[in-house]
């Protein structure tokens, strides 16, 4: 199994950035370009972007529709792979990791939140909440008892038979986000999780966030909501695939 | 993820397109039932082949004027015509005397079809012979009513016949044959014992048959020369001395014919073997040509297998990014799906089984015993779950190598 090593030698200098980062740097992008192939034409939805991330951030990507931001956050996810460019995770160069450590990656250090839910239609909110830890080969009982305690975590206790189609959208959101963190990742990525939210439940998610930051986490989400995107720690603002402003707001 | 973990996943994905499922399994289930129902007739027959053996006696043989080698074509037929003479009570006689590894030998003769009658009654192509009583031990018959006729009897040549459980009934449907009399050729006879049922093999009546003692038979029906030229029948003292005791015989036989060093035997020994043998070689080419049939509906399943399978894959593109963005492998979505097809292909098996035993009670009931045993239930079994697998291979691969980020956009 892939063994998860601190800064290793070739990693390149880690900066210090966020007010409550622990100085260790968990995500570190070096001239990342990620080219579609249109035709003939080339689409370069990132261009030459490179940030770090602490251990603790609570970051914001922010920018117009079409900058590049969910497929910032799909590499950064290890669901995608650059065109050209270096993506260190923990240490690791991401290009040289085989699938199966990829699917590692993705099962333990890695909560997605995706915008569109994602969750498996045809099972119960607690089916869909146990299946990082089914990949993750815990056995069935321990796994029942840790998704319970994240669906309550997200006051979901008394939804666990529900499928999703039998849920609120921001019940829905939830779920998925219990999911995301019922492995206890050390990195939550959040793809526009208020979009699809009234505001009420937005000020939900975004207050769990907040608490899930406190408790140490790192957090990533992308958003075009300013008053989401406020209460990070740091904005990245995104245009045309480049990073047009990192700033430290708190 | 574990073997229970995924079964139960292949499970409900089968459960939530039961209707596909099963019309993806037709091909399959039909496949199966074939192979087995022509499986279990071969095998009732074979059991059948092999218990009228054991009937025999498994340890008994013949020896009869012609060997199986001798029709073989029409010039050994003639050549075994002019060299081999009708065995003799003489024979028989010194072979009772001089074997020592023959426990009990009688003579037979006959066994043709006859009319018999019972008053105004009459019955049509009944299988009569004339036999010794030793016969009985020999064969060990079934006696359902009555007794065997005996040596008195016999050496009087008296008018008694030992009859199967056919002519008992259709000639005296009040169930008063024990005791009744029965006419051959316009002579009476009385009879004094019925055989257990045997039923029917393949519309061949095992039940309509009349023993008549030997000795009463020669008399009644012109000597027991040409067509009823008696042939033995011979049992060993035990299975360790079959071989010896069949080698005796021939030696014997022999001996009394004064056949010189080298020449071949002018009569023929016939050994279960032989019988065994024979059905082997009868079967052995049947059974494949008929299996074949099978063969090619399971190849044609396999393919609607993997069809539906393929359909499965994109259908479920969309729940194979979701899995490979929470963690899983690709040797996950590559058991998931290989489940899948075995489970869906065992489940068309065990269908296929199940409908193989039913036609297997209705042929039982009409034509002739069958009897699927129980490794081929296991082997049909496996084989499925193989075909399964094999047919699951190439869209399980697929979906195992799916990018993940495609896969999740795919709609
Ligand atoms: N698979 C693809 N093939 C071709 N072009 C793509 C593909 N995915 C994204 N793009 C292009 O890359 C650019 C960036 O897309 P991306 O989805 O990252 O935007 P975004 O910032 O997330 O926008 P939004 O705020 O609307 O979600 C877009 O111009 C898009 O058309
Ligand atoms: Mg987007």
């Amino acid at each position: 199994m892939y063994r998860f090593m601190e800064n290793e030698n070739g990693e390149p200098g880690a900066t210090s950035n966020g007010a409550q980062s622990s100085g260790k740097t968990l995500i570190s992008m070096h001239n990342i370009w990620k080219t579609y192939q249109m035709g003939v034409e080339e689409l370069h939805a990132l261009r030459d972007v490179s940030f770090q991330v602490e251990k603790g951030e609570y970051l914001a990507i922010i920018g117009p529709s079409g900058s590049g931001k969910s497929t910032l956050m799909n590499l950064i996810g290890c669901l995608d792979s650059p065109t050209k460019g270096e993506y260190w995770i923990n240490g690791n160069l991401v290009s040289d990791m085989t699938d199966d450590e990829l699917a590692r990656i993705r099962n333990k250090e890695i909560g997605f939140v995706f915008q569109t839910f994602n969750l498996l239609a045809r099972a119960t909110a607690l089916h869909n909440v146990e299946l990082p830890l089914i990949y993750a080969g815990m056995r069935a009982g321990e796994r029942n008892e840790k998704a319970q305690a994240a669906l309550a975590s997200v006051e979901l206790g008394d939804r666990v038979t529900h499928k999703p189609n039998e849920l609120s959208g921001g019940q829905r959101q939830r779920v998925a986000i219990a999911r995301a963190l019922v492995n206890h990742p050390s990195i939550l990525l959040a793809d526009e999780p208020t979009g699809a939210l009234d505001s009420k439940t937005s000020v939900e998610i975004m207050a769990l966030f907040e608490k899930l930051h406190a408790e140490g986490n790192t957090i990533i989400v992308v958003t075009h909501e300013h008053d989401v995107a406020a209460r990070a720690h740091r904005i990245l603002t995104i245009r045309d695939g480049q990073i047009e402003k990192d700033e430290k707001i708190r | 993820m574990d073997f229970a973990e995924t079964l139960k996943l292949a499970l409900s994905a089968i459960w939530a397109h039961k209707l596909r499922s099963f019309l993806t399994l037709l091909g399959m289930i039909i496949g199966v039932t074939a192979f087995m129902v022509v499986l279990s007739i071969l095998q009732g027959f074979n059991v059948y082949v092999d218990e009228k053996i054991a009937g025999i006696g498994s340890n008994s043989f013949t020896v009869r004027r012609f060997s199986f080698d001798d029709f073989k074509d029409t010039d050994t037929i003639a050549a075994a015509q002019r060299r081999n003479k009708e065995l003799s009570f003489d024979e028989l006689d010194f072979l009772r005397e001089h074997a020592q590894l023959i426990d009990k030998i009688g003579a037979k003769s006959g066994g043709g079809p006859v009319e018999i009658k019972r008053d105004n009654e009459s019955l049509q192509d009944v299988s009569v012979s004339g036999v010794e009583p030793v016969i009985a031990q020999i064969e060990k018959t079934d006696i359902a009513d009555g007794r065997f006729f005996s040596e008195t009897e016999n050496n009087n040549s008296m008018r008694v016949v030992f009859v199967g459980m056919d002519v008992a009934n259709k000639l005296f449907p009040q169930g008063d044959a024990l005791g009744g009399e029965i006419t051959i050729r316009g002579i009476p006879y009385k009879i004094i014992g019925i055989q257990t049922a045997k039923g029917t093999v393949f519309g061949q009546p095992q039940d309509s048959f009349v023993q008549l003692p030997l000795k009463t038979y020669g008399l009644a029906f012109g000597g027991l020369t040409r067509g009823r030229a008696p042939y033995f029948e011979a049992s060993a003292r035990s299975d360790k001395v079959f071989k010896d005791a069949v080698e005796e015989a021939r030696t014997l036989m022999r001996i009394k014919r004064k056949l010189d060093f080298g020449e071949k035997d002018n009569f023929g020994i016939l050994t279960p073997d032989a019988i065994s043998g024979l059905k082997d070689s009868i079967f052995g080419t049947t059974f494949i040509v008929i299996l074949l049939v099978p063969t090619i509906a399971l190849v044609v399943g396999a393919i609607v297998i993997m069809n539906i399978m393929l359909v499965a894959v994109t259908e479920r593109t969309r729940e194979i990014g979701i899995r490979k963005s929470l963690g899983a492998r690709e040797a996950d979505i590559l058991k998931q799906f290989l489940y899948e097809s075995a489970t869906l292909a065992t489940i068309g098996g065990i269908i296929g089984l199940i409908l193989a035993k039913l036609i297997g009670f209705i042929v039982t009931s009409f034509l002739l015993p069958t009897v699927i045993p129980w490794y081929a239930a296991v082997i049909a079994i496996g084989v499925c779950a193989i075909v399964g697998i094999v047919a699951g291979l190439y869209p399980a691969w697929k979906a195992a190598r799916l990018d993940p980020i495609e896969a999740l956009r795919a709609e």
